[in-house]
C-alpha cells in the first residue's frame, strides 16, 4: 500500500510542487513522499501487526496455550517483535528502490544507518503501543479496523499525505508531541539532507518516551486469557 | 534441577495435593473447600456438571488461576510459582484451545516438542494418538474429533510425568472415545499420572482409578468407581406385566416390594440372590413366563445423580 501511495501522492503533488519545506529546508517532493510514507508503512505494519497478532494469538486461546509451556513467556513476543521489524527492513528496500528507480531519487551515503536506526526505533515504540492497547481491543477483528485507522489518522497530521505548512501552526506544534511526526521529519532529513550523521535527536526523545511509557502500560495491563467467552 | 529437588511437605507418592481449595469470583464460590490427593501413576477423574468447578479447579493446578483459601501441591511446587522446569513436566490438553489452522499437523507438533527437554519423536506422537496418516494435514482441514487428538499430541508431546486433561473426548464419536481409552491406558501403563474431568461418566467407570465427584463446587463422594457404586447399593429387578399375573401375591411370597409402572414391574433388592430364587420360583409354579426380565446393578450415573441431588 505504501508503494502505491508513493507513485499516487507524487503524481498527484510532484508535477505542482518541486519541493516541499520541512523544518525549514526545502526537500524534494520524492523524497518528502519516500521518507513519509516509508515510516507510515513502518507504523501500519509494526502497530497494526503487533495488535492483530497479540489480540488473535489471544482469543484463539494461544497465548494461554504457549504459556502453559516451559518456553519463556517473553520468547514469542520478541518473535513477533522480530518478525515485524524484518518486515519492515523489506518495506523500505521496496520502497527505497522505487524511488530510486522509478523517481531517480539518490540517498545521501549517511542515510541508510540512519534509516536503520529509525526503524529499529519506530518498530520498538509502535510496538510498545500496539502491546498496550491490546488490554482495550477484544477482537482480532476490531485490531484490523483500530490498527489502521490509528495510522492513517496520525498520518494526516504528520506529514506524511500533506505537506506541513498546508497545515495550521497549533496543528504542527501539537503533532509534534505525537508519535509519528518526528521520526517521519527524521526520515525526510535523513533522506534527502546531506552532512552530518542524518540522525536527530528529537525523534528518539519523543518516542523513547512514547515507546517506554506504553511499554509500561503493556506490562501492568497484559493479560495471556482470552477475554471473550 | 534445584526444583526438582524441591518437594514440598507432601508424600512423594502424589503428585496432586489439594486440600481445602477455594475459589471465588465475586459472590459466586466456584470451589469450595476442595481436598483430594491424586498418586503417581493413577488416572483421577474429577466429575461433575457443566459449572460444578471442574475447570476452575484444574486451572488452579495448571497455575493459570490464583486460589483464595488453601494449599496446592502439583509435583511438589506451587503451580503459581511452577517455572519453567515445573511446565517441562506437565502436559496440558485445556478445554478449548485452537490452533493455527494453516499449519501442517506435524508442523504444530513439531513446535510444542521445541518447547521441552525431553520431547517424544513426532511420528512417536502422532502413532499414539492415532493420526499418522494425518502428519501432512493442514489443521483448518480437521475434523472436530481429530483437532482434540492434536490437542492431546501437544500434551503429551514433552514425555510429561502427570497430564491434565480437561474433558478431553468432548466431541468424540464413539469408536474415537475407546480408542483414546486404549491410548490413556497405554499412557499410564508407561507412568504417567493422569488427571481427567469430564461428564461422561461411562468413560469415568472405565478409566479412573479413583474418582472426585463435584457438585456445585463441592466434593461430594469420592472413592474407587467400585466403592462408590456400592454406596448406591441396591440392585433392581424389573420385567414387562404379563396377563393374569397377581403383583400383590407375588409380592408377598417372593418377600419383594414390586411396584408397577405403566407396562413395567419393578423392585429394588436388598438380598438379591434369595430373593430373586424365591421370585423365579414362583412365577415357574404359577405357571407364568416373564418378559423382559432384567437384573441391573446401579452405575456410576445412578450414583452420581444421587450425590448430586439431581435424583428427581
Amino acid at each position: 500500500m505504501p508503494v502505491g501511495f508513493l507513485a499516487l501522492f507524487n503524481s498527484v503533488f510532484g508535477g505542482k510542487y518541486k519541493t516541499i519545506p520541512v523544518d525549514g529546508h526545502n526537500i524534494s517532493t520524492i523524497a518528502f513522499y519516500t521518507g513519509g510514507l516509508t515510516t507510515y508503512g513502518v507504523m501500519l505494519g509494526a502497530f497494526t501487526g503487533i495488535l492483530v497478532a497479540i489480540v488473535g494469538a489471544r482469543e484463539a486461546g494461544w497465548l494461554k496455550r504457549f504459556r502453559g509451556t516451559p518456553m519463556p513467556s517473553g520468547v514469542f513476543l520478541a518473535g513477533e517483535i522480530l518478525y515485524l521489524f524484518v518486515t519492515s527492513l523489506g518495506l523500505i528496500i521496496v520502497m527505497l528502490a522505487v524511488s530510486h528507480f522509478g523517481y531517480h531519487l539518490s540517498l545521501p551515503a549517511h542515510a541508510y544507518l540512519a534509516i536503520f536506526c529509525y526503524t529499529v526505533l519506530g518498530v520498538f515504540a509502535f510496538c510498545a503501543m500496539g502491546l498496550a492497547l491490546t488490554r482495550l481491543i477484544t477482537t482480532s477483528e476490531m485490531a484490523g479496523s483500530v490498527g489502521p485507522f490509528t495510522v492513517v489518522i496520525l498520518s494526516f497530521v504528520s506529514g506524511v499525505f500533506l505537506a506541513p505548512n498546508l497545515l495550521p501552526q497549533w496543528l504542527l506544534t501539537f503533532s509534534s508531541y505525537l508519535p509519528l511526526e518526528p521520526i517521519v521529519s527524521g526520515m525526510q532529513h535523513a533522506i534527502a539532507l546531506p552532512g552530518g550523521s542524518g540522525l536527530q535527536l528529537r525523534p528518539f526523545i519523543v518516542l523513547g518516551i512514547w515507546g517506554v511509557v506504553s511499554f509500561v502500560i503493556a506490562q501492568m495491563n497484559f493479560t495471556w486469557e482470552p477475554q471473550r467467552g | 534441577m534445584l526444583e526438582r529437588s524441591h518437594v514440598g511437605e507432601g508424600s512423594l507418592a502424589n503428585v496432586i495435593e489439594v486440600a481445602g481449595l477455594t475459589k471465588r469470583f465475586g459472590p459466586l464460590t466456584a470451589v469450595d473447600d476442595v481436598s483430594f490427593n491424586v498418586e503417581r501413576g493413577e488416572i483421577f477423574g474429577l466429575l461433575g456438571k457443566n459449572g460444578a468447578g471442574k475447570t476452575t479447579t484444574v486451572e488452579i493446578l495448571e497455575g493459570y488461576q490464583s486460589p483464595d483459601e488453601g494449599r496446592v501441591q502439583v509435583l511438589g511446587v506451587d503451580p503459581k510459582k511452577g517455572g519453567g522446569s515445573w511446565k517441562d513436566r506437565i502436559g496440558l490438553v485445556l478445554q478449548d484451545s485452537d490452533f493455527d489452522p494453516s499449519h501442517t499437523v506435524t508442523e504444530t507438533v513439531k513446535l510444542f516438542a521445541g518447547f521441552f527437554s525431553h520431547p517424544k519423536s513426532v511420528a512417536e506422537t502422532l502413532e499414539l494418538v492415532g493420526l499418522t496418516d494425518k502428519a501432512t494435514t493442514r489443521i483448518g482441514r480437521l475434523s472436530g474429533g481429530q483437532r482434540r487428538r492434536v490437542d492431546v499430541a501437544l500434551g503429551i508431546v514433552g514425555s510429561p510425568e502427570l497430564l491434565f486433561l480437561d474433558e478431553p473426548t468432548t466431541g468424540f464419536d464413539p469408536s474415537a472415545r475407546r480408542e483414546f481409552w486404549t491410548m490413556l491406558e497405554g499412557l499410564r501403563s508407561s507412568g504417567t499420572s493422569i488427571l481427567l474431568t469430564t461428564h461422561y461418566m461411562e468413560e469415568a467407570q472405565h478409566l479412573c482409578d479413583r474418582i472426585a465427584i463435584l457438585s456445585a463446587g463441592r466434593v461430594v463422594a469420592e472413592g474407587t468407581s467400585t466403592s462408590l457404586i456400592a454406596l448406591a447399593g441396591t440392585t433392581t429387578v424389573r420385567f414387562v406385566y404379563v396377563e393374569g399375573l397377581d403383583v400383590a401375591a407375588l409380592s408377598r411370597e417372593a418377600g419383594i416390594e414390586f411396584s408397577v409402572q405403566g407396562e413395567v414391574v419393578s423392585a429394588t433388592l436388598a438380598t438379591a440372590q434369595s430373593q430373586l430364587l424365591r421370585l423365579l420360583h414362583y412365577v415357574e409354579h404359577e405357571g407364568i413366563e416373564l418378559g423382559g426380565l432384567e437384573v441391573v446393578r446401579p452405575t456410576l450415573d445412578d450414583v452420581f445423580l444421587d450425590v448430586t441431588g439431581d435424583r428427581a
